[in-house]
């Protein structure tokens, strides 16, 4: 046996001995800290990927300040308003990333399913009545309390992976049963075709898709296209990851393309969504409506050629891109930094999703390879479909960039997911430095 | 329980399955994007840069300044001026700044109310109404205040803009022509050298947010404009004034339907003034400046007919018909056949011709105009008679071949290639006879005196100053140089020999012809005493016309022996009873060399005939009192001395009944026994003989001019009959005598 993995084992022995003489362990709380082991991780923290995290999120600082200030200007605010917001919310979410990173991953298994859960849907509902609207348009998204302003979608795509995570790893031996499912009309089916094609799994794999079509649900009435797929994306991988047979998923493709159907004829998939896939197609027809933003992204990205014009350069940040420090700010970056400055924002993701990947490989819990699948699965996902738009690879989704785009939830949420990485990566049996 | 153990002690090992195939999934992604960046940026990088830069970069025009022109004497003929553009904002103007806005820009700038009123209600929704151009500053300063006072500077603007100046429009607007609203040259020189006086405008691009602002401290990428050159020219406005006016009398004193008038440097072709009247204000191009012309078109009822009429009326007066319109030259014709026939030796000074009055060749028979005939003539009388039939005699002894060949060699079958627009272009056949196309020996008969051949009033200027010129036919021009902004000269005309058409000597026995043509010939209303004007007259008929016309007309230049310029009149269709060349031709260009060669600075050279009808016999004014004798006096060119303080003259000098030059002096004396006054004599060597005249009149004396005098300004005087310095008496005579200083050929 590896060395590694006593170590491990022993420490969280060790810390369950410790909590045995705390008073507080007959509380709640106290129960639940002590059945996961304790509060706090016990492995090494993970220099590497925190290293490849600093240098991403000072970057895409150093980036943002650079696309934002003609928009900040010519908004009549300060030049520095995004870039001072921005910070605020690295300074947020990197204490908040070394706190989760910090706390025994097992911690989030009930508390991050039931409340996070619990938070995430309740605030998918309330914004649909009390959210703000983006300028320009009627889709509530943000709900705003005093300074704070965030979207609830943010929250609910961790809630989600966690939520998955939790009952994959719980229930795992459902879902690798090969038992028939004891309901008479699975029973009837299983007699019908001769062989018990319906077995317990199917408990999970109902449960999980109705987990998933509350929170994608509330987030199409919401109108909120790209954070519907990405929650999809998310689910999907977490629960394939989760070793969900083959099968079910042929049969959720086909509940998907049903409610996809049902949603747009209830009128939740709104014309709007249509004409972003419409115009991804189309061929430059309309320069000032729906390709308008893609095509100036591709001037910027053109512009910038090899070696790009350099750090604050960009010409097309001033108004040509329109809201430069938001979903198009790669297009802004190659302009000033050129393919090679693009393709180290690309290797930069590559280095931090490689490196989720193998945390996930070589955590000892099935439910911390999960979650940690689902937040690098998330982050590639958002990065691919991110990068995809600017360079009209792929429809126009309107997912921002992750440690580069502005938005303070977003920001934060994503560090603190990168805390729960390095949280699990502690109990993981790799090198850390 | 014991499954969850197991759970743990499994680890995650048996999700690898789909891991591996997720991350493989994830990285074929990213590689995915690379490829795609990698060909957007390098593939695509130059087109999307382009157009990225097509929409960074606005460029706006920096005008390029139009270069002026300017007589030889940089007098100004033509200057862009700044003026300015008003315009408005209409979709500014609002119920509560209406009225400001109109009473504002009716008052100051003279807008039709009415209409304005209507223009704004029109275009309430318009970001841009123009208000009036060429607005002067005085005026566009007064209607900003005026906005600044009534707070609606958001909604009146002004622009920079330029405007044609023409400090003398009607000068000589033929030649200069003019330039419409956009600055470009229509006609004349604006339009000939358009492209040189308007330079190369410049461009500034500058860098632009996508809201069209400019970024403060974008790039800025700057083409200076290169500014037109000034063109300066070798007309003289002294002599353009002289020629106009003299034209514009002629115009009306003979009802003329139009006169044409060229004053050329004979030896170089420089033209000093060229002029068609009527003609028009180059500042007010689109006026009808001719009386005559509104008349007709006042009586026009159809309005589209009126129109016609007016449009028809605006291109002839814009038209230069001085190099632009062909007519018959006439008798000044054969000054060019007399010349060529000469040099072929067809003729020689001595040939002998005698005129009965008629001469016929073939089945033709030519009258000539003086029905008795001339009786016995050389060559110089075929010119001082202008005789017809002498002329078609020579015409015959040259024959086709020849005749043609002095055509074509006095530059009649070409363009004189002067630089001005429109010049007529000779069509063989069409407005001349060519041996190749169709002449007869009819045709020679005719285009022997002048008719059947037409000719631009330039060319006769060229061809009869090859003959002042000995015998070298210049190439035209009106343009001495150009220059830049600090008077630097770009571009210089040099004076352009295209060949030599006669001998010198042929040259200079026509010349010497012309001379008495003038002298004692048709040209006689040309003389003008101590100047030597050579000259012939021409009277062609009309053809193609309903009614008779003709076209008088007159070529020539003086001095004879050494010519300074050429003068051609042309007067077409007079409408007065008189219409002949020596009549109403002769005249006008007598005028104009009377002014323009003092006005050169060349003096006259007086014969001793001419002396002689220049002095007259002193009057009697012993015993008349001083006033009474200056009136007398004041009828003839004397100029008086009084010496004493009585009312009564006692005595005079010179005497009474002496003659004595008409610009002498006469001193009268008015105190009985007054010692006789008397001046150091001066020194006269080296002067010509005005200019001995002068300095002898302004010390008391007059002159007597011996030794040669038919020559004219090179002559000067080399020997005096009282040394310099010696007492004489105040209005005695001075002999002086003169000699040709130099040679000329």
């Amino acid at each position: 046996m590896p060395a590694k993995q006593l170590q491990a084992e022993g420490i969280y022995m060790a810390s369950s001995e410790k909590s045995l003489n705390s008073g507080w362990r007959s509380t709640l709380a106290g129960k639940y800290i002590a059945s996961k082991g304790g509060i706090w991780a016990k492995g090494s923290f993970d220099t590497k990927l925190f290293a490849f995290l600093a240098v991403t999120v000072v970057l895409g600082l150093l980036m943002l300040y650079s696309a934002s200030y003609p928009d900040a200007y010519s908004e009549g605010l300060k030049p520095s308003y995004y870039f001072d917001n921005q910070l605020m919310g690295v300074l947020v979410g990197t204490v908040l990333m070394l706190i989760v990173s910090k706390i025994n991953h097992k911690m989030f298994m009930e508390a991050g399913a039931y409340i996070g859960s619990f938070v995430s849907l309740g605030l998918l509902g309330i914004v649909l009545f009390i959210g703000d609207a983006d300028a320009g348009t009627s889709i509530k998204r943000w709900i705003t309390i005093g300074s704070i302003r965030f979207q609830p979608s943010d929250v609910a795509k961790l809630a989600l992976i966690l939520t998955l995570a939790y009952i994959l790893h719980k229930y795992h031996y459902l879902v690798i049963s090969k038992n028939p499912l004891k309901v008479k009309v699975a029973t009837a089916i299983n007699s019908l075709v001769g062989k018990p094609v319906i077995n317990d799994s199917f408990k999970v794999v109902v449960g999980c898709a109705a987990v998933i079509l509350l929170y994608v649900g509330l987030v199409l009435i919401g109108s909120h296209l790209s954070g519907a797929i990405i929650m999809m994306g998310i689910a999907v991988c977490v629960l394939y990851v989760g070793e969900v047979r083959l099968s079910w998923f042929g049969l959720g493709i086909v509940a998907v393309i049903i409610v996809g159907v049902v949603a747009y004829m209830a009128g939740f998939i709104k014309p709007y969504m249509i004409q972003r896939l419409v115009s991804f197609v189309g061929d430059n027809e309309d320069p000032l409506g729906a390709d308008w933003q893609t095509n100036q992204a591709l001037y910027a990205i053109g512009s910038g050629g090899f070696f790009g014009k350099g750090l604050g350069q960009s010409i097309q940040k001033y108004n040509y891109v329109p809201e430069p420090q938001n979903d198009m700010i790669y297009s802004i970056i190659v302009e000033e930094l050129g393919f090679i400055g693009g393709v180290a924002v690309i290797l930069l993701f590559a280095l931090i999703i490689w490196r989720g990947t193998v945390i996930g490989i070589n955590c000892p819990t099935r439910y911390g390879a999960l979650v940690a699948f689902g937040i690098t699965f998330k982050l590639a996902m958002q990065v691919f479909l991110n990068i995809g738009v600017a360079t009209d690879f792929i429809p126009n989704t309107g997912i921002t960039l992750p440690f580069f785009s502005y938005g303070r939830t977003a920001l934060i949420v994503n560090l603190v997911e990168m805390g729960i990485l390095l949280s699990i990566s502690r109990s993981s049996r790799i090198k850390k430095t | 329980m014991a499954i969850k153990k197991d759970d743990m002690k499994r680890n995650s090992l048996s999700a690898k399955r789909g891991v591996i195939l997720l991350s493989f999934f994830m990285a074929l992604l990213l590689i995915a994007l690379v490829g795609r960046l990698g060909f957007l940026t390098i593939v695509k990088g130059d087109e999307y840069r382009r157009i990225a830069e097509e929409q960074q970069y606005s460029g706006s025009k920096i005008a390029s300044s139009r270069g002026a022109i300017y007589d030889c004497n940089m007098n100004v003929l033509a200057q862009t001026a700044s003026v300015w553009l008003i315009y408005i904002n209409p979709s500014k103007v609002t119920d509560k700044n209406r009225e400001d806005v109109i009473r504002g820009l009716v008052d100051i700038l003279g807008v039709d109310e009415q209409e304005l009123r209507e223009d704004i209600a029109e275009r309430s929704s318009y970001g841009y109404f123009k208000i009036k151009s060429e607005v002067e500053y005085t005026e566009k300063t007064a209607i900003m205040e005026y906005a600044r006072e009534k707070e609606i500077t958001d909604v009146i603007f002004n622009d920079p803009d330029t405007k044609r100046y023409y400090p003398d429009g009607t000068l000589a607007s033929t030649v200069i022509g003019f330039t419409g609203d956009d600055g470009f040259g229509l006609y004349g020189l604006e339009y000939f050298y358009d492209e040189k006086l308007t330079g190369v405008d410049g461009k500034v691009f500058t860098l632009q947010d996508g809201l069209s602002y400019e970024l403060e401290n974008g790039n800025k990428i700057m083409y200076d404009p290169v500014n037109g050159e000034h063109h300066v020219l070798t007309l003289d406005n002294e002599i353009q004034t002289i020629l106009r006016s003299a034209c514009i009398t002629a115009l009306q004193d003979n009802e003329a339907e139009n006169v044409y008038g060229v004053v050329m440097n004979t030896k170089t072709g420089a033209v000093l003034g060229m002029c068609n009247v009527p003609d028009y204000d180059s500042n007010d191009p689109f006026t009808i400046s001719d009386q005559k012309t509104l008349d007709k078109i006042a009586e026009l009822l159809d309005e589209e007919e009126k129109n016609k009429a007016i449009s028809e009326a605006r291109f002839s007066q814009w038209k230069n018909k001085a190099v632009a319109d062909f007519y018959y030259p006439g008798s000044v014709y054969k000054v060019f056949l007399v010349a060529g026939a000469m040099e072929e030796g067809a003729i020689d000074e001595n040939t002998s011709y005698t005129c009965h009055g008629t001469i016929t060749v073939g089945d033709r028979t030519v009258k000539d105009y003086n029905p008795i005939g001339h009786g016995a003539e050389t060559p110089l009388t075929l010119l001082v008679n202008s005789c017809n039939t002498f002329s078609v005699y020579v015409g015959q002894r040259m024959g086709i071949e020849l005749f043609y060949k002095y055509f074509d060699a006095f530059g009649f079958t070409e363009k004189t290639g002067i630089d001005l627009p429109g010049e007529g272009t000779p069509v063989a056949g069409v407005t001349y006879h060519s041996p190749e196309i169709s002449f007869t020996n009819s045709n020679l008969v005719s285009v022997s005196f002048g008719q059947s051949n037409q000719v631009t009033p330039m060319q006769v200027a060229t061809a009869v100053s090859a003959i002042g010129n000995g015998g070298k036919l210049m190439k035209p021009f009106i343009v001495q140089k150009t220059v830049d902004e600090s008077g630097n000269t770009i571009s210089e005309t040099e004076a352009e020999v295209k060949r030599q058409v006669v001998s010198s000597s042929t040259a200079a026995t026509v010349a010497s012809y012309m001379e008495e043509v003038v002298k004692r010939g048709t040209g006689t209303n040309a003389y003008v005493a101590g100047y030597h004007v050579a000259g012939k007259t021409g009277t062609s008929e009309k053809t193609g016309v309903e009614e008779i016309k003709y076209i008088a007309s007159f070529a020539g230049f003086a001095p004879s022996d050494d010519p300074e310029i050429t003068v051609v009149i042309v007067i077409d269709a007079p409408g007065g009873a008189r219409y002949s060349g020596g009549d109403i031709a002769a005249p006008v260009a007598g005028e104009v060399f009377e002014k323009v060669l003092p006005y050169l600075g060349i003096d006259p050279s007086y014969s001793e005939e001419e002396l002689a009808k220049l002095s007259e016999p002193a009057p009697n004014l012993v015993g008349k009192t001083v006033s009474a004798a200056k009136a007398e006096l004041a009828y003839s060119d004397h100029t008086v001395r009084v010496i004493g303080s009585g009312d009564t003259v006692v005595a005079q000098s010179p005497e009474y009944g002496r003659s004595t030059p008409a610009n002498g002096v006469i001193v009268l004396y008015t105190e009985e026994n007054m010692p006789e006054q008397t001046a150091q004599v001066p020194n006269f060597i080296g002067m010509t003989v005005a200019q001995a005249n002068q300095v002898a009149v302004n010390r008391g004396f007059n002159i007597k001019i011996s030794g040669s005098s038919f020559s004219s300004s090179s002559v000067v005087a080399y020997k005096q009959e009282y040394a310099e310095g010696s007492e004489l008496e105040l209005g005695s005579f001075i002999t002086v005598y003169f000699k040709t200083s130099g040679i000329s050929d």
